[in-house]
């Protein structure tokens, strides 16, 4: 590869680890992410029904709230699939309902909270690594150059650089796009813990 | 005779349950579409096609048309009302974002989020008569009822810029918290109302004298503060109540204009950021750009009523004046 190709890669390499995403919020330096990070989602934001301060886990304890919670919180589940559930389990007297309610939407809330949480580990574990991936590419890069500009330099140390180079660059730019994939994941979550939480919540309008 | 009757009963009943019928206008910048919903049915009654990354969204003061900043084409499409399509263009510059007019509806003043420039068009003749020089990434618009000064808040420089409309130039600048986004008058020219995304508030400015003469602070109870981020604020035209959207909190605060107190947060959608009211004043729209939705709040219950599905990522919504 030639001299103005490794420009190239470490020109996408700064602009990668320089981007405004990188440089957004000093708080989460290995946050790789456009969408700004919101470490903790509460509860609150999603949900103006009774307080669910006092289930705690407590939602585990039953199966049949263990179990719908499991089915509708799972993104296989369609959402029109996971109404029809909630409103067919939430049902009774009032008191009934209510107690209902809080349990499925404090189980809903905790665990796709914690999925989230997961996935937003994940994403600064990888973008970690992509920073020392491209450490090591600016490393071996120059190294090269030196290589290069010897006049009795050993042509087949020189190929094997540039191979593991280019091997190096592909595994970055692999990593970089799935990164982009999975940046949106937080938010799809986000959007299913409120769509279920309004669903529970209406039944008991 | 009797069915004469009925029938126009019926008919003058039919006429008084359309009486309350507006269309509002959503854009959804990450569809490419802007969503027109009827206030009467509460639904989508078409789709209209637009350029890339639509945002601020407003009507022309004859009614006639439209307005859409389309960001990514560096332009602002004019949707014609009776037809419902694109019709026409102004010349933006680059990557507009919102956009406020003058009170004779003449000028329409646009701020360029990446060419740090506030444009002024004059509106008649589709033509650049202006741009003047603010902040970095400036957003938001707003001018004083009597048209006298211009708004501009610069999200970087977390500055609101007041600019002489006519003169062309910055006569002063008034320091906000971070990442100011939007910018509202009372209806009775008192008092400027800048949210600041990031600071977390909406400072209250005697526009007269240049200065922050209050912060008005958020709090959620159980919400950490992080989400809190104040964006869109609409004011009740009796300059009585004031709503003030808090994005990612997915809450709108309701505020006493005269105390500057919290009264009420209401849950709608999920990133809440631009508002219209109905003409009416009875309702207040709000588009909710994850939950891609509009919430229907009551106004004088201040309760929300009801939710709209909209196109993807919507971000504003216009409404007309009558």
């Amino acid at each position: 590869m030639k001299r103005i190709g490794f420009f190239f890669i470490l020109f996408t390499i700064e602009s990668v680890l320089l981007s405004p995403a990188r440089a957004a919020d000093p708080r989460y330096p290995d946050w790789p992410c456009v969408q700004p990070k919101v470490p903790e989602l509460s509860a609150t934001s999603m949900w103006d029904g009774p307080s669910i301060a006092d289930v705690g886990a407590s939602w585990q304890d039953d199966p049949k709230v263990k179990d719908l919670v499991d089915l509708i919180a799972a993104r296989r589940t369609p959402l029109d699939a996971a109404k029809k559930a909630i409103s067919e389990f939430i049902t009774g007297t009032p008191a009934e309902k209510q107690k209902k309610a809080k349990e499925v939407f404090a189980g809903v809330f905790d665990t796709l909270s914690a999925q989230r949480s997961e996935v937003m580990d994940g994403l600064e574990r990888v973008a970690r690594k992509e920073m020392d991936l491209a450490g090591k590419i600016e490393f071996d890069v120059g190294n090269l150059h030196t290589l290069e500009d010897k006049t009795d330099a050993d042509q087949a140390k020189v190929k094997t650089l540039a191979s593991e180079i280019e091997w190096s660059t592909r595994i970055f730019e692999d990593r970089r796009k799935t990164i982009r994939y999975v940046c949106d994941v937080p938010t799809t979550i986000e959007q299913r813990i409120f769509a279920l939480a309004r669903a529970i919540q209406q039944t008991l309008n | 005779m009797c069915l004469r009757f009925i029938l126009g009963i019926a008919l003058a009943l039919m006429l008084v349950g359309r009486a309350n019928a507006y269309h509002a206008y959503v854009s959804n910048e990450r569809s490419n579409t802007v969503s027109l919903i009827d206030t009467d049915a509460w639904k989508v009654v078409k789709t209209i096609k637009v350029g890339q990354r639509p945002r601020g969204i407003a009507y022309t003061k004859d009614q006639k048309y439209v307005l859409v900043a389309c960001g990514d084409d560096d332009t602002i499409q004019m949707i014609d009302t009776s037809s419902n399509t694109v019709a026409d263009t102004l010349p933006s510059g680059p990557d507009p974002e919102l956009f406020t007019a003058s009170p004779d509806g003449k000028f329409l003043y646009v701020a360029n989020e990446n060419d740090n420039t506030v444009t002024i068009i004059d509106i008649a003749r589709r033509a650049q008569v202006g741009a003047v020089q603010v902040g970095v990434e400036p957003e938001g618009m707003a001018v004083s009822p009597d048209g006298k000064i211009l708004i501009n808040t610069s999200e970087t420089t977390n500055m609101a810029h007041f600019i002489d409309p006519v003169k062309h130039e910055v006569v002063a600048s008034v320091l906000v918290d971070q990442r100011p986004r939007f910018a509202a008058f009372t209806p009775d020219g008192t008092e400027l109302w800048v949210s600041s995304e990031v600071g977390g508030t909406v400072s209250v400015i005697d526009p007269a004298r240049h200065v922050v003469k209050q912060k008005i602070e958020f709090a959620i109870a159980g919400m950490r503060p992080d989400p809190i981020q104040p964006v869109g604020i609409n004011i009740t035209s009796d300059d009585k109540l004031a709503f003030v959207a808090l994005g990612p909190a997915n809450h709108v605060a309701v505020v006493d204009v005269k105390t500057h107190k919290v009264l009420k947060y209401l849950l709608v959608g999920q990133r809440v950021w631009h508002m219209a009211f109905t003409p009416d004043g009875k309702y207040l729209l709000t588009a909710n750009g994850v939950s891609n939705d509009v919430s229907v709040i009551d106004v004088p219950a201040l309760k929300v009523v009801n939710t709209v599905q909209v196109g993807e990522l919507p971000w504003g919504v216009a409404m007309s004046d009558h």
